[in-house]
């Protein structure tokens, strides 16, 4: 019933071959902006901005970098937190040691720095696919692990081994108000969105997905496996770098090491495979999910718990949170293996349809 | 072995304007008005052997594709068709022998060098990219031609955007003329077989070919399937100029289409000519031919 | 040179516990195709099992005698491994039995994310002791060859011991077995080992246990020299490069591969760290493993991946 196609032909290849051809679909994306720069400010507390939304925007972004890698390009990378890692300490030591360095330059210089050191890790998998090829990127995040610990000209010589970064501004506003941080990573994450989506419908984008699909018949219709590749590994580091960039900036402030570790590789990772490999859209969902997720299990487990009339400790949370998110995870590869992008469009296809079954 | 005075008759035309071949007019294909001009040689293909380990899959195979001709490549199963083609295309390299193509020799081709050089193919088991709707699979055989570097499409400005209409244009071209029109925007994976062939062979002519390597192109068809392939063959054929070298298990579309027949044997030669030339041939008709259609 | 033998002789024993770890991924992928990221967690939840029924069952039943209450717990254990196996397989192998490689990996990981919680959710997360009567001293050996003689752990001496002792007794079962037979049989080819009557679904639950098993034992020597805590999952991730040394699909290959990354490690923390800042070892066996990788894709031992169109 909900046929939203219904009455929009298109004239032109270039009218059919844009982002949102649906005529619906373009102004609720350009509300939904329109709200997230506007509406939220003004009606979101300091709390939901700094904690919730601020890290959300930022993984985002990561995860927008990583479905690039893993999802269009098919290439497995368990190394996203080492490049998240080189962004960052790239755009701390281009800020602190160069006097007056802008701050997006800053950012931008991580990702740059990112993009090589994700190109030289991308070498293997020219070699390697699958398991292998995830083993050789962990190489990556344990290398980068050990660098940004030991090699102390990257914290600056800092004694305690942790960076901190103050007094940001953008064009002589600072960025220090929950506000501020807010609309600052937005501004990020609408742009590069925006290009991510021109780079994978465009030729590049058939290319990765080419790649992914059958990378032998690839080569015999002209696409250079090397090139796809490792611009996939290269523009998947960049996005991912200004994102580690921003974590620490702007979220964190001050940080280790320890921020871009393992772990958060997996859950870049876990947050690509719930939102849906080789979407866009993926990505926020997935993003959405995972930050969401251990806030709602804080606030309800212990109500849970003494309904049953059992005391759960913090303790206890944080083990029980572990058991669900690997339980989550495992009941979302065997339900819906493509995840909530998928699932979201399965929906609208039942609006199309609705009230008839199929 | 056989054809020798169709050959020598075509050589000595040669120097000419090139004879003129018409086509048997039997079958459920109908014939094409006029005859046709078949040109110098343009793929040529000498000695080449290939084995895998201890299995020869080619042993010492020669032979010629002309301009403009359609050659099929028949033989019982296991006789190394397809090896033959992935010879020419690059995915397998024979131990020995030379590859010619428009006067240049190769000991083994290089894919996308080939397919830069203007070889196309399609595969026996389609090899499409499935996550791709049909345009983007189509589409996929133009990235060879397009200029605009990674920066440029990020921003989907002017020269890139334009690009990309054009390229559509094209491709949608190639998809009224596979009348495949009504499927562009579907995943091909759920398309059926008979049309992702279709998909498979629209993806090779966005290529501009100028030699189409069809490896089985009617495998797995019914009659009327199988009567549009042909015509879409002997289409692109006469109105792209397009060479065509195909394999084909189906003896009634051998005969009606093409122009001259290779006929391979446990990876040896044992007919080369003309399709009446090869009917008759006894060694042919003992390896192979036990029906007719 | 002395010092030289000791670092390599200290190398030789971690590596064995690591082929230990390294052995449990190869098992289950050979018999499945499934790489099994949680065998760390396996190896973390079956020695926290060992760890805390070892000291329940002297509370339970009273008994004194150690020996007797750490035979129990290897025993508990092992059974809660097989139950931890034939739920596995239940509820999470069988539904995803069709899907791609990477889906499984997530799968696997999702499953040691759920043991983690599980098992410092049942068993605790303080740090526990398993005490199996492994002797702590050193002794020294060859002291006429080298002034001073060789350092040898006795400790790490009996857990090799063990290890060789393991793997032997997997090679008898495999290859003198009936059940050992359908398993490679299984490993081999699916379809094939179906159509004559072997029964995937509980192929599947052996393999698994035996895994489970192979989990406790290590669990079992490695809580025994580091103590029993939630770092014994690292131990998982340092066994990966282990794995793609040698091989995927190849046991000797998880053995060798675990020998070599532990006398790598020792040998390059000891010689080359001082000059790089030190700590090198988090990251030397993953470097090691990409260099091979990129001359030999597959691994020392593994087969040749071979891609047809």
């Amino acid at each position: 019933m909900f046929y939203r196609e219904n009455g929009q032909f298109k004239t032109s290849y270039r009218a059919d071959q844009q982002i949102f051809p649906i005529t619906q679909d373009r102004w609720a994306v350009l509300a939904l902006i329109g709200f997230a720069a506007i509406g939220v400010p003004l009606l979101a507390d300091d709390y939901l901005k700094s904690a919730i939304l601020v890290p959300f925007l930022i993984l985002s972004l990561a995860a927008l970098g990583v479905n690039i890698l893993v999802g269009y390009c098919g290439q497995i990378s368990l190394g996203s937190g080492g490049f998240m890692a080189v962004g960052a300490y790239a755009a701390y030591n281009t800020f602190v040691r160069i006097d007056g360095m802008p701050l997006i330059v800053a950012l931008l210089s991580g990702g740059f720095f990112a993009t090589l050191v994700g190109i030289v890790f991308g070498v293997p998998s020219l070699r390697v696919k699958g398991l292998y090829l995830a083993v050789a990127t962990l190489a990556a995040q344990f290398f980068c692990d050990w660098a940004f610990l030991r090699v102390s000209w990257f914290t600056n010589n800092s004694s305690s081994g942790s960076v901190a970064v103050s007094n940001l501004s953008f064009l002589g506003w600072g960025i220090n108000t929950p506000t501020s941080k807010y609309l600052f990573c937005l501004g990020f994450l609408v742009v590069f969105a925006l290009m991510a989506k021109n780079l994978v419908r465009g030729a590049i984008g058939r290319e990765w997905m080419a790649i992914r699909d059958m990378d032998v018949a690839a080569a015999v219709i002209g696409i250079r496996p090397m090139y796809a590749k490792l611009t996939a590994f290269a523009v998947s580091s960049f996005i991912v770098g200004v994102a580690g960039g921003l974590w620490g900036f702007v979220y964190l402030g001050s940080w280790e090491p320890a921020a871009f570790s393992v772990d958060r590789s997996f859950q870049l990772l876990f947050m690509v495979i719930i939102g849906g490999l080789g979407s866009i859209m993926g990505s926020f969902f997935g993003a959405g999910f995972i930050v969401v997720l251990p806030i709602v299990l804080n606030r309800f487990l212990p109500a849970l718990g003494s309904l049953v009339g059992v005391d759960i400790s913090t303790a206890g949370i944080s083990h029980a949170e572990t058991m669900i998110f690997g339980a989550l995870i495992v009941w979302f590869l065997i339900v819906e293996p493509h995840g909530l992008a998928r699932l979201w469009s399965i929906g609208k296809q039942k609006m199309r349809l609705w009230p008839f079954p199929h | 072995m056989s054809g020798s005075t169709i050959e020598s008759a075509m050589a000595a035309g040669k120097a000419g304007a090139g004879p003129e071949a018409t086509r048997p007019a039997t079958g459920p294909v109908a014939p094409l008005p006029g005859g046709k001009l078949i040109g110098d040689v343009i793929l040529d293909v000498k000695n080449i052997s290939l084995s895998f380990g201890g299995v020869k899959a080619l042993t010492d195979i020669s032979f010629d594709v002309r301009e403009r001709e359609i050659r099929a490549i028949i033989g019982p199963n296991g006789a190394g068709k397809s090896s033959m083609l992935n010879c020419i295309n690059g995915v397998y390299t024979p131990q020995q022998g030379r590859i010619s193509f428009k006067g240049q020799t190769f000991s083994h081709m290089n894919s996308r060098q080939v397919a830069s050089m203007g070889i196309a193919r399609t595969f026996q088991n389609l090899a499409l990219f499935k996550g791709m709707s049909v345009i983007d699979n189509i589409m996929t055989g133009r990235n060879m031609r397009i200029k605009s570097n990674l920066f440029l499409q990020a921003l989907r400005i002017g020269p890139a955007e334009r690009e990309e209409t054009a390229h559509r244009e094209f491709v949608e071209k190639i998809i009224d003329f596979l009348e495949i029109q009504a499927f562009r925007k579907t995943a091909v994976g759920k398309l059926p077989y008979g049309l992702q062939k279709r998909v498979d062979l629209g993806r090779a002519l966005a290529m501009e070919p100028q030699v189409l390597l069809l490896d089985e192109p009617m495998a797995g068809m019914n009659l009327e399937e199988k009567q549009d392939m042909s015509r879409f063959v002997l289409d692109i054929n006469d109105e792209f100029g397009t060479t065509v070298v195909l394999i084909e298990h189906d003896m009634g579309v051998v005969m009606d289409i093409s122009d001259r027949v290779v006929v391979l044997d446990y990876g040896k030669k044992i007919g080369d000519g003309t399709p009446d030339e090869v009917r008759n041939n006894p060694d042919v008709i003992s390896a192979y031919l036990g029906t007719s259609h | 040179m002395g010092f030289f033998l000791e670092t390599l002789l200290g190398g030789l024993m971690a590596g064995m516990l690591y082929s230990l770890v390294a052995l449990g991924f190869v098992l289950i992928y050979k018999a499945s195709g499934v790489f099994n990221f949680a065998q760390g967690a396996m190896v973390l939840f079956a020695a926290l099992a060992m760890a805390r029924f070892a000291e329940w069952i002297p509370q339970w039943i009273g008994i004194d005698n150690r020996i007797i209450a750490n035979l129990l717990a290897f025993l508990i254990a092992g059974a809660i491994m097989f139950v931890v196996a034939w739920l596995i397989e239940r509820l999470v192998l069988r539904h995803l039995v069709n899907q791609e490689g990477a889906t499984l990996l997530m799968a696997t990981l999702g499953i040691s994310y759920f043991l983690d919680g599980a098992g410092q959710s049942i068993f605790g997360s303080a740090s526990y002791k398993i005490d199996i009567g492994m002797p702590k001293d050193p002794v020294m050996v060859l002291q006429d060859v080298f002034p001073g003689g060789l350092l040898i752990n006795k400790e790490d001496l009996y857990a090799a011991l063990i290890a060789a002792l393991l793997v032997a007794s997997l090679s008898l079962f495999f290859q003198k077995t009936s059940t050992g037979r359908a398993l490679r049989a299984v490993a081999d080819d699916h379809q094939a080992a179906q159509s004559i009557g072997i029964p995937l679904n509980r192929i599947w639950v052996i393999v698994w246990c035996v895994a489970g098993l192979t989990a406790l034992v290590a669990g079992m020597i490695w809580g025994s020299k580091l103590g029993v805590q939630f770092s014994l999952t690292t131990v998982a991730l340092r066994a990966l490069p282990v794995v793609i040394l040698g091989g995927l699909t190849s046991v000797p290959g998880a053995i060798l591969g675990g020998l070599i990354i532990g006398v790598g490690e020792k040998l390059s923390e000891v010689f080359l760290g001082p000059y790089v800042g030190g700590g090198i070892e988090i990251w030397f066996a993953y470097v090691l493993a990409l260099i091979v990788l990129m001359v030999r894709p597959q691994g020392l031992f593994g087969e040749k991946i071979i891609d047809r169109v």
